[in-house]
């Protein structure tokens, strides 16, 4: 009889044999996928009034944004419309796997106490989950800029390397809040603070250039800030963004994942009782 | 009985931290901090187990609460890992434990069915081609397509059985899943644990119910704090144990709860 064997064995401080863990991971891409997808039906994403409302709910929080600036005194034209759509839809990509990342671990907990699967696939789906949420977002946003009559170039291509480095980001932010939320569950009610702390150190009210100089340090300490003001040069004004700015997203994403995933895989085995 | 090797378990110890408060909060470390409060407890579970498990045995675990049962049974399955020793699993586990399915309440039944299956490593087509099968020995109905929050703990346990004895696995860990639901399941799923008996797989039944352990079973270890007490022939072990419970052949440990 050909019997699989597994080994188990005390687990040394570092991280689990990665290749195996890898392929354990891949072996299962299918449960992200069906994970993902029933969580949105169960979210109503599936039926016309629920995609609709994926479209409304980011199209009035850009309208409730825009009347905020107008009656601070900032420009609103156009082009500051559009700027401001882009960057909330992008930022919203990033909010939206925080969100979702931050319980993905401890609402798992039925089935990370009978199974034994790579922990690494939940916060994974929160972050899918979260790419569903911006698609039909990305459409409305060309929409608007097709009635602004914006024009359309070909340095707009820019907008995949600069989108994937925005995904990578939000993929080591789920990975790290998740882990986070199992040792501190409170993280889950500080989460809307800091999301809202990031929105407004982000130059999505305002342009990046905007900025008084005083206040530049914010662009070294925010790991959004470069992202999504390359966003808003390549999708608005549809100019090639700053090789610095997207080298020092693809930094802070690389940083930002490379510890988070560090710190989950370091810790996954003992999320079985600490649950 | 064949004399091949299902599970071996050489020198296992389990010890974790785990939080004393049910919820750790960030709130609650600053406000002790600086005081000495103690916020985790070191937990022995389990304490140098040596135990083999070949093809063809039914082995009952018995033991009081806390005894280890179920932290044996994670480590077997590779949920948790030991903190010392080895354990060899040679065969495919699937695993019965007792919180059942379904960790996500509020999809339907049918989901989670999946949902489990997909990351226990099964694929789409696997867990499909039993679907039928797993939704009518659970005697469910329309409720697989109801919310699993809308069931009720018999129907909870139910499914979670369903999954697990239509499954087949080369060994499979049943953890006090068996006195759940109502006389005509637990007949039904007694029947089923029997019918899986076979020399080409091995049981493993945690179970408080001691007249099920004698007539399941053929092979018993009784574990206490952490430790293994003794292991062999059933009636023995087992009278063994009630001895040791002060209870006799009380009804009280007999009964099926």
């Amino acid at each position: 009889m050909s019997t699989p064997l597994q080994v188990y064995e005390p687990f040394k401080a570092g991280l689990p044999k990665l290749g195996r863990y890898g392929k354990s991971l891949w072996s299962r891409r299918t449960f992200i996928k069906e994970y993902s997808k029933s969580e949105l039906r169960e979210q109503h994403f599936d039926s016309v009034f629920g995609q609709l409302w994926l479209v409304l709910n980011p199209l009035l929080l850009s309208a409730v944004y825009f009347i905020l600036i107008v009656i601070i005194g900032g420009t609103s034209d156009s082009a500051r419309y559009a700027h401001l759509t882009a960057s909330l839809f992008l930022f919203y990509l990033i909010a939206n796997s925080l969100t979702g990342g931050v319980k993905s671990v401890t609402a798992g907990q039925r089935l990370i106490l009978n199974t034994a699967f790579p922990r690494i696939m939940l916060p994974i789906s929160a972050l899918v989950i979260a790419i569903f949420k911006f698609l039909p977002t990305l459409i409305v946003f060309v929409v608007i800029k097709a009635i602004f009559g914006s024009p359309f170039t070909i340095e707009m291509l820019w907008a995949i390397p600069v989108l994937l480095i925005t995904i990578f980001l939000a993929l080591g932010l789920a990975i790290t809040i998740s882990c986070v939320n199992v040792y501190f569950r409170d993280i889950a009610s500080f989460l809307p603070y800091l999301t809202r702390t990031l929105l407004y150190l982000s130059p999505i009210l305002y342009e990046a250039s905007a900025l008084r100089p005083s206040l530049r340090v914010i662009e070294i300490f925010n790991p959004l800030f470069p992202i999504l003001d390359s966003w808003s040069r390549v999708m608005v004004q549809g100019e090639a963004p700053q090789l610095s700015s997207m080298l020092q997203g693809l930094a802070w994403a690389t940083g930002i994942f490379f510890i988070g995933t560090y710190f989950f895989l370091s810790r996954e085995r003992e999320f079985a009782v600490r649950l | 009985m064949t004399n091949e090797l299902a599970v071996s378990i050489r020198g296992v110890g389990l010890t974790y931290t785990t939080s004393i408060d049910k919820k750790p909060t960030l709130k609650s470390r600053a406000k002790s901090l600086g005081r000495g409060k103690k916020l985790t407890r070191v937990v022995r579970a389990l304490d140098e187990i040596d135990l083999d498990i070949k093809y063809g045995q039914v082995l009952g675990v018995i033991g009081t609460n806390g005894a280890g049962k179920s932290s044996l049974m994670r480590c077997v399955a590779g949920i948790l890992p030991p903190s010392q020793g080895r354990i060899e699993v040679f065969g495919s586990v699937s695993t019965l434990l007792a919180l059942g399915v379904g960790f996500n309440p509020s999809m339907s039944g049918r989901d989670n069915v999946f949902l489990g299956g997909l990351a226990a490593g099964m694929s789409r087509d696997e867990i499909a081609g039993n679907f039928d099968e797993i939704a009518e020995f659970s005697e469910l109905g329309d409720a697989i397509d109801a919310p699993m929050r809308t069931y009720s703990s018999g129907m909870y346990a139910r499914l979670a059985f369903s999954v697990a004895a239509v499954v087949r696995p080369d060994i499979l860990i049943i953890d006090e899943a068996l006195s759940t639901g109502d006389a005509k399941f637990k007949e039904k799923s007694l029947n089923r644990v029997k019918e899986l008996r076979s020399n080409d797989r091995a049981l493993i039944l945690v179970s408080h119910a001691m007249q099920t352990v004698r007539e399941t079973c053929n092979d018993v270890a009784w574990l206490h704090k952490g430790k293994l007490i003794q292991r062999g022939e059933p009636n023995e072990v087992i009278d063994a144990y009630q001895e040791f419970l002060h209870l006799g052949k009380s009804a009280a440990i007999d009964e099926d709860v």
